[in-house]
């Protein structure tokens, strides 16, 4: 991967401007960016969306979306400014010069044609191969890429390929004509984590040994001090800093890289956070605690302060805050959903097979989970929004599914809230902030219209949001605000329980990092239970007390948050282990 | 898939069962004597009373009626017109007419619709895209009638291209105006439809990576972003089938077209309520039919759906 | 990854912060007032032509529906057969047609039958299509098949034909039943055929909404299905189903002339645009009294053209493709 001082850039971009026209304005969305790739070698931009990393790379191949264009600069490949030549030279260059794979392995490939027909369209438009000769390289070609029995998988329809498949197929697409430079934008961010792994390890050795040089775009940057040996870091459409990668991860100079090397959870050493969370766990068992003391001192609810828990809360005072009670139990609990099968029969299929496990007071569980590991279908049946098959789900000693009059099902909904993925849909964009948070406390009957402003007020600050917001829209905020929001209305109940379903998933790392910290801090200063839903590994570490890992619907290993880290005991454990982008990477203390 | 057919055939059931029904309730369910509402206030012998009310089960309840009815049309059996022909003669010569018209102005509509629509995508803003957009509207806007009227205007009786009046001489030719004239608002419905479907589709992350493969812009709009933008089109294309067929009621009016709509039309107004009855329950199986049929060109189109 | 001399253009470079300075993550900005969705809709729509051009005739359209009598002094039911088919002349701008029926006149006083029809058509259609297509699609399973399966009754049965049925049907119980009655008619006659397309689109916008977090969010706090299909569902699944029936008024405006157009929608004695051009078809045959027909074949394609200008606008406006 080490190129050669002497030899001349095969990419070099000078003082790249680029902007969007909106209305009659231009909206700059690069501004100068200067980057240099020899051939041969892997350099990765890394920035958080909105950063102009996608758009940097999509002006090298003249693709710009929509409005773009570039106002200014130069992008010289193999010697010759892409900028000064017309739109048919400049189509010259795309496919047998620089290739692209693509971000979302889904929606790249046609899904009206084959597989191998859209591979040796490639062929044939580059010139390499025409006819019966395309046919059998495309054959070739994606045997390269990895998938087996390729003769066969090239006249199947992407629809018919899993994610995975589909990005291998794009890589061999990419690379069909043997460009020069590979623009890998974002490959395998839609990807679950060990695919991941497996795919750019096989990316990796194709480019090794075809000597391409590849520009990675990427938001993780674990992932890119893995693969590059030169990091570009992106904020806000400039270059903030550049650098040999493990220089910039060890020493971070502009404090925008300090930042982002400092929340990248891939990255964060553990030491850092074992301490805090001993600290959080501590004050939230004690807050929990006083809480359900209050709570069975009230004698709220008839069923829900059994003498059960009363008990093993008491004998936990003993163990000096050490609460033991589970707030929530779950025993083989079951879902088997009926798919269309053969004929007029249906087919059974197991989404979550006998999970049983504990989330105590003031505490985190992590289910963690790689796509169809069943870890929703989980969080959704404790949340009562889905009736488990078989198996039950306790809370307080009291089993959910018995539950029966709308007295008892609004006390349980006001103890148990959830926090979904998605920050632009688990807000209803109708509703005002105010409106969305005040819903619950309305729905409830809580307080009068001042008092519910003036919680709602408390509420924002506790999320660390100005009441300014609350006369606001959802599409006004950012995604991590919106997140913000959602958790403010979640806590509205003075819920004992909190079901984060990916709740940071879809946050930049900044972002995440601040939302996981909020949580922690909540946890301690209200001692709430978590159970958190995700299929990041690395954000487990920072937040998590025990871990439960799932896969196919049933729980493959279960232990506390350092045992599996230091000393996990599955094979599917270590495999996720192992797939953390950035784990291999030292950082300087 | 024989599966899925099967299902969709019994779904069918209870659709021709119901709309057969709901015409037939609004056509027969009428207070009065139909005998009267057929002959007016003439007075009629006792005999003819007693064999028209044999005839048309009136002496049946309502819902013996219709069973009756639909046991008839089961086999093709649509019962005698009020004026003494077989119902299913009167279809059997009318329909023929009315599908040709239909398939004539499909297929006008077709290319035309597409062939604009897709340039019109292409060249978004630009002058063509908003002529055929302002074009589209105007159709729209205009009722048929009117347009039709002033194409026959035009060029039957100012130009004589073509004769104004079809009749009974349904050649190729003299069906070409109908035919245009019933495939416009649909031409402008294609338009539109194709327009959108281009502009999103050139949008599509797969158009941009096979532009990034360095297939050349032709190609690519070509085999990846129109034949993309062709499902819905298609889809709107074959349920178009069966709307022409009843839509054509104006346009064989206008151009004295002895279709399906006429005859239709001509039984409303005379109150031949065998033949209304069976022309709809005709025009309803046709439209069963027609739906069945796109669902199974949409798996065909496009490989993603699998009807198991 | 073994230390090597940093290559030209790929020596360590950190920009000055002072050229790049961090933002605080979370920043709300607070300078623009509140928006929500409808009033960002209404931003769009505001900056855009085809909006004005169809509002402003729209405007003029309605206030010719409430106050025809603004508009000229004219009866529309005087007859002078002296004049008959007289050409455009002071005073009387369109002439007169075969029967001396100042034509002007006639086309101020027909605008409210048809955009009446129209307008209560697209009502009534919207309501039932709004309601069943949400509780089919919200509640799924047999619910949806049932009312899928009535819509496709009423669907399957060409809507042109179906009202001419019904509108023959109606003329036996409820003769002679006045201007008013006529238009109820030639509602009721649309509006029973014309619902099922409405229930489609509601339905489809419904399931897509149905699926979103914020759902299952206002059920996790025990909001009931009811209150949930009422106060999230059917709000957020307003905007395609508005932009149907912007378009869709246009199109009964059109169904009613068509209808009129066969003798069977409005009666002869009511003044409407389909009842003018029908008569007028005869009166033209040649090519002569061309304007006796363009008045009000004109004045129903403005119209009909106002409304599509509109759902257009409006599509553009709602569409969250189209915004972001």
């Amino acid at each position: 991967m080490t190129a050669v001082a002497t030899e001349r850039p095969l990419l070099q971009i000078r003082d790249l401007h680029i902007a969007f026209t909106s209305g009659k304005k231009d909206v700059p969305a690069v501004r100068g960016v200067d980057l240099t790739v020899y051939p041969g070698q892997t350099v990765a931009i890394v920035g958080e969306s909105g950063s102009g990393k996608s758009t940097t790379a999509h002006a090298i191949i003249d693709l710009l979306p929509g409005t773009g264009h570039i106002t200014g600069g130069s992008i010289e490949f193999d010697g010759v400014d892409l900028t000064s030549l017309s739109a048919r030279k400049k189509r010259a260059y795309r496919g047998d010069r620089i290739g692209l794979v693509p971000q979302d392995p889904m929606s790249n490939l046609n899904p009206l044609y084959r597989v191998g027909t859209q591979i040796k369209e490639v062929l044939e438009v580059n010139d390499v191969a025409r006819g019966k000769a395309a046919d059998r390289r495309v054959v070739e070609l994606l045997e390269e890429a990895g998938l087996g029995d390729a003769e066969s998988r090239a006249r199947q329809y992407p629809h018919e390929y899993s994610g995975g498949m589909r990005q291998r197929a794009l890589i061999a697409a990419g690379l069909a004509a043997r460009p020069q430079l590979l623009i890998a934008d974002e490959p395998t961010s839609a990807l679950d984590v060990t695919v991941q792994k497996q795919i750019l390890d096989h990316l990796d050795g194709l480019t090794d040994e075809l000597g391409v040089a590849v520009l990675l775009i990427t938001h993780d940057l674990g992932l890119a001090a893995e693969r590059a040996d030169h990091l570009v870091v992106m904020y806000k459409g400039q270059v903030v800093e550049s650098g040999p990668a493990l220089q910039i991860l060890q020493d971070p100079q502009h404090p925008y890289s300090q930042r982002l090397i400092n929340s990248a959870p891939s990255l964060r050493s553990r030491r850092l956070m074992a301490r805090e969370r001993a600290e959080v766990r501590a004050e939230a068992a004690e807050t929990a605690l006083e809480h359900a003391e209050e709570v069975i001192g009230h004698g709220e609810g008839p069923e829900s302060a059994g003498s059960p828990s009363s008990a093993d809360a008491a004998s936990a005072d003993e163990f000096g805050g050490q609460v033991s009670a589970p707030v929530i139990r779950t025993t083989d609990l079951t879902k088997v959903f009926k798919l269309p099968g053969k004929g007029l029969a249906k087919r059974d299929f197991t989404a979550v097979d006998a999970v049983s496990f504990e989330l105590a007071r003031g505490t985190t569980t992590a289910i963690v989970g790689e796509s169809g590991s069943g870890k929703s279908t989980v969080a959704r049946m404790v949340l009562g929004l889905l009736e488990p098959t078989s198996g039950t789900v306790e809370f307080d000693g009291v089993d959910i599914t018995t539950i029966r009059s709308r007295a008892q099902q609004l006390a349980f909904r006001r103890r148990v809230q959830p926090v979904f993925q998605n920050p632009y849909a688990s807000l209803d964009p109708m509703y005002s902030i105010y409106r969305s948070i005040e819903e619950p406390l309305r729905l409830h009957g809580v307080g009068t219209g001042k008092e519910r402003e003036r919680k709602i007020r408390d509420l924002l600050d506790k999320v660390s949001l100005p009441a300014a917001v609350m006369s606001r829209y959802p599409n006004e905020l950012s995604g991590g605000q919106r997140q913000r929001v959602a958790i403010a209305r979640a806590l509205a109940l003075d819920p004992e329980v909190v079901v984060l379903d990916e709740a940071v998933s879809a946050l930049d790392v900044l972002v995440q990092a601040q939302i996981l910290k909020l949580l922690n801090d909540l946890q301690a200063e209200l001692g709430l239970s978590y159970l958190f839903i995700t299929h990041d590994l690395a954000v487990v570490r920072q937040i998590a007390d025990q871990v439960l890992v799932m896969q196919q619907g049933r729980v493959v290993e279960q232990a506390g948050s350092l045992e599996v880290f230091d000393s996990p005991r599955e094979e599917y454990t270590k495999r996720l282990l192992a797939a953390i982008p950035g784990r291999s990477v030292e950082l300087a203390s | 898939m024989w599966r899925y057919i099967a299902k969709r055939l019994l779904q069918t059931v209870p659709v021709v069962l119901g709309s057969t029904l709901l015409i037939y309730a609004m056509v027969f369910l009428q207070p009065g004597d139909p005998i009267v509402a057929l002959f007016g206030e003439k007075p009629i012998s006792d005999a003819a009373r007693a064999q028209l009310t044999a005839q048309y089960n009136l002496d049946q309840p309502f819902l013996i009626q219709w069973l009756l009815f639909l046991k008839g049309a089961l086999v093709g059996d649509f019962g005698i017109s009020y004026s003494g022909q077989p119902v299913s003669d009167l279809i059997g010569r009318a329909l023929p007419i009315t599908f040709q018209l239909a398939v004539m102005a499909l297929i006008f509509e077709a290319i035309l619709g597409v062939v604009a629509g897709f340039y019109a995508g292409l060249r978004r803003g630009r002058i063509f895209d908003s002529t055929m957009l302002v074009v589209s509207l105007v159709v729209i806007a205009v009722p048929i009638f009117v347009l039709g009227f002033m194409m026959q205007l035009i060029f039957g009786i100012q130009l004589q291209w073509v004769p104004p009046t079809v009749g009974s001489n349904t050649s190729f030719t003299n069906m070409i105006l109908p035919a245009l004239v019933l495939g416009l608002v649909s031409f402008a419905y294609v338009l539109r439809l194709t327009r959108t479907s281009v502009i999103e589709n050139l949008t599509a992350d797969h158009v941009r990576t096979a532009r990034a493969h360095g297939v050349p812009d032709g190609m690519v709009n070509r085999r990846h972003v129109l034949r993309n933008s062709m499902i819905p089109v298609v889809t709107f294309l074959g349920a178009d089938l069966g709307a022409l067929m009843a839509g054509a009621v104006v346009t064989e009016g206008i151009f004295n077209i002895n279709g399906i709509g006429n005859l239709a039309y001509q039984a409303i107004l005379r109150g031949e309520n065998p033949t209304v009855v069976s022309v709809v329950t005709v025009m309803v199986i046709i439209y069963v039919v027609t739906s069945l049929a796109v669902d199974l060109l949409y798996a065909a189109l496009d490989p993603r759906i699998r009807y198991a | 990854m073994p230390e090597t001399m940093p290559l030209a253009g790929q020596t360590h470079f950190v920009a000055p912060s002072s050229e790049t300075p961090l933002q605080a993550t979370g920043m709300v900005d607070t300078s623009a007032p509140p928006e929500g969705q409808w009033k960002e809709a209404w931003k769009v729509l505001r900056r855009n032509w085809m909006f004005w051009v169809s509002a402003v005739l729209l405007l003029i359209i309605l206030v010719v529906v409430c106050f025809p009598g603004l508009f000229t002094s004219v009866d529309p039911r005087a007859s002078s057969l002296s004049r008959s088919l007289e050409g455009p002349q002071a005073g009387h701008p369109f002439g007169f047609d075969k029967q001396g029926y100042d034509v002007y006149s006639r086309v101020v006083y027909g605008a409210r039958a048809s955009v009446v029809v129209g307008l209560l058509t697209t009502v009534i259609v919207t309501v039932i299509g709004l309601f069943s297509g949400a509780v089919a699609g919200f509640f799924g399973r047999w619910v949806d098949a049932v009312i899928a399966r009535i819509a496709d009754i009423f669907f399957a049965i060409p809507l042109l034909l179906a009202a001419i049925v019904g509108l023959s049907a109606l003329n036996n119980v409820w003769p002679n039943r006045g201007y008013w009655g006529g238009v109820l008619a030639v509602v009721f006659a649309l509006a029973a055929f014309g619902w099922p397309q409405v229930t489609r689109i509601a339905r489809g916008a419904v399931l897509e909404i149905k699926g979103l977090e914020f759902v299952d969010a206002s059920r996790a706090i025990g909001a009931s299905k009811w209150r949930n299909l009422f106060s999230h569902i059917i709000p957020n699944s307003l905007a395609p189903v508005i932009v149907t029936a912007t378009v869709s008024l246009g199109v009964y405006i059109v169904a009613e002339a068509t209808l009129s157009f066969l003798g069977i929608g409005l009666p002869p004695s009511i003044v409407s645009w389909g009842n003018d051009i029908a008569a007028a078809q005869s009166q033209v045959r040649s090519g002569d009294n061309l304007h006796v027909l363009f008045a009000p074949a004109g004045a129903l394609a403005v119209t009909v053209l106002s409304f599509m200008l509109l759902g257009d606008a409006v599509r553009d406006a709602l569409d969250p493709k189209a915004r972001k």
